[in-house]
């Protein structure tokens, strides 16, 4: 998305879609990287259940417009790249603009085996509560 | 154990020109003083394809939105036009920007906190009495005589490898065999969640080696964990 019109309205669960998708395309160019692959595979285990959790708990909810713009240009940027090396740096930062966009965390849903040996990835308090979503709480 | 300046190689003296780039000093200035979203944004815009700012700041709506305080908006403003300076560097020198930065931004937050029997130092090894030398400098040192501190710096997850892992324990049990405890860390400008899935599958030891992560760099002025 490159315009500057108004987005069509559309639902977290079909704004979540769209980001998922193309999260997955862009690990199918990634996964050309042969050293890589396993760490791409974990990478996508961990992120891809987090972005489709983004549209919980209301799928059908009509986001704001803004909202809707900043995943798509997300979307419209991941859509460019073509080194594969670039493709895994953007499978680490996609997530989180994403989740930062829709005002969620992409850290909480990638499965039983969460980074870290957790069960669920980071720390319910503590050194991470400065989140990206810290910055919408206000602190610095 | 004692420190030692890294002999300046060729590679050295050309990086040695991108350290010292004012681009690098300034967007490091600003990174200091950033939330852990524009920290993101930053990393976002300099792996970026485009160089439009206004794309970015429709990317970004936490950051650029209407109802975001102006004092934010507009330091996440400077952040973005930093970031982008550097993304339109090409794509053979931003790597080297990056990786510049993430070292500055370092440096400078543990400055914050370092006194002056504690001096933070950039490119420097660490010599062990009967210990064969690495080859590899560190990128930033806290060069105090009780609690020493190494730290090398990345701007992905994707560059935490054995080698790296390796050399900061191996750094860090040499230490403690003189009886000085040296904090090894590897400060990574990515998330942390990332940097753990990375860090999962390697069999390089590294339970003694501290992780700061994006949502996280501000610990780097705090110092003590």
């Amino acid at each position: 998305m490159t315009d500057r019109e108004q987005p069509t309205p559309a639902t977290a669960g079909e704004v979540v879609d769209r980001a998922a998708e193309a999260y997955s395309a862009l690990a199918e160019l990634a996964e050309t990287i042969e050293d890589e692959w396993q760490y791409v595979t974990d990478l996508v285990d961990f992120y891809l259940p987090g972005i489709r959790s983004l549209a919980e708990p209301h799928p059908g909810a009509i986001l704001p417009a803004a909202q809707v713009t900043a995943v798509d240009e997300a979307i419209a940027e991941i859509a460019l790249v073509e080194d594969p090396h670039k493709a895994i740096d953007w499978l680490s930062t996609f997530p989180h603009v994403v989740g930062l966009a829709l005002g969620g965390d992409v850290d909480g849903a990638g499965g039983e085996r969460g980074p870290g040996g957790g069960a669920a990835g980071r720390p319910a308090t503590g050194e991470d509560d400065d989140s990206p979503f810290g910055a919408l709480r206000g602190f610095r | 154990m004692r420190f030692q300046d890294a002999a300046k190689d060729a590679r050295a003296v050309v990086y040695a020109g991108i350290q010292a780039d004012p681009l690098v000093a300034r967007a490091a200035t600003l990174l200091v003083d950033a939330t852990t979203a524009e920290r993101l944004l930053a990393r976002a815009a300099m792996n970026g394809e485009r160089t439009d700012p206004e794309t970015w700041r429709r990317m970004f709506p936490a950051l650029f939105g209407e109802d975001v305080d102006a004092g934010l908006r507009d330091h996440a403003g400077r952040v973005l036009a930093a970031s982008l300076e550097v993304a339109e560097r090409g794509e053979a020198a931003r790597s080297q920007y990056r990786g510049a930065l993430v070292e500055e931004l370092t440096a400078r937050l543990l400055a914050g906190r370092a006194g002056p029997d504690a001096p933070v130092r950039r490119e420097r090894r660490v010599l062990f009495d009967g210990v064969r030398a690495e080859i590899h400098p560190y990128d930033v040192t806290v060069e105090s005589s009780t609690n020493p501190e190494v730290y090398d710096c990345k701007w992905g997850a994707r560059g935490i490898n054995a080698d790296v892992l390796n050399q900061l324990d191996d750094a860090r049990a040499h230490a403690a065999e003189e009886d000085l405890k040296l904090t090894v860390a590897i400060v990574v400008f990515d998330s942390r969640s990332s940097c753990e899935l990375r860090l999962d599958r390697a069999t390089a030891e590294h339970a003694g080696t501290r992780l700061i992560a994006l949502e996280s760099f501000d610990e780097l002025a705090r110092g003590g964990k």
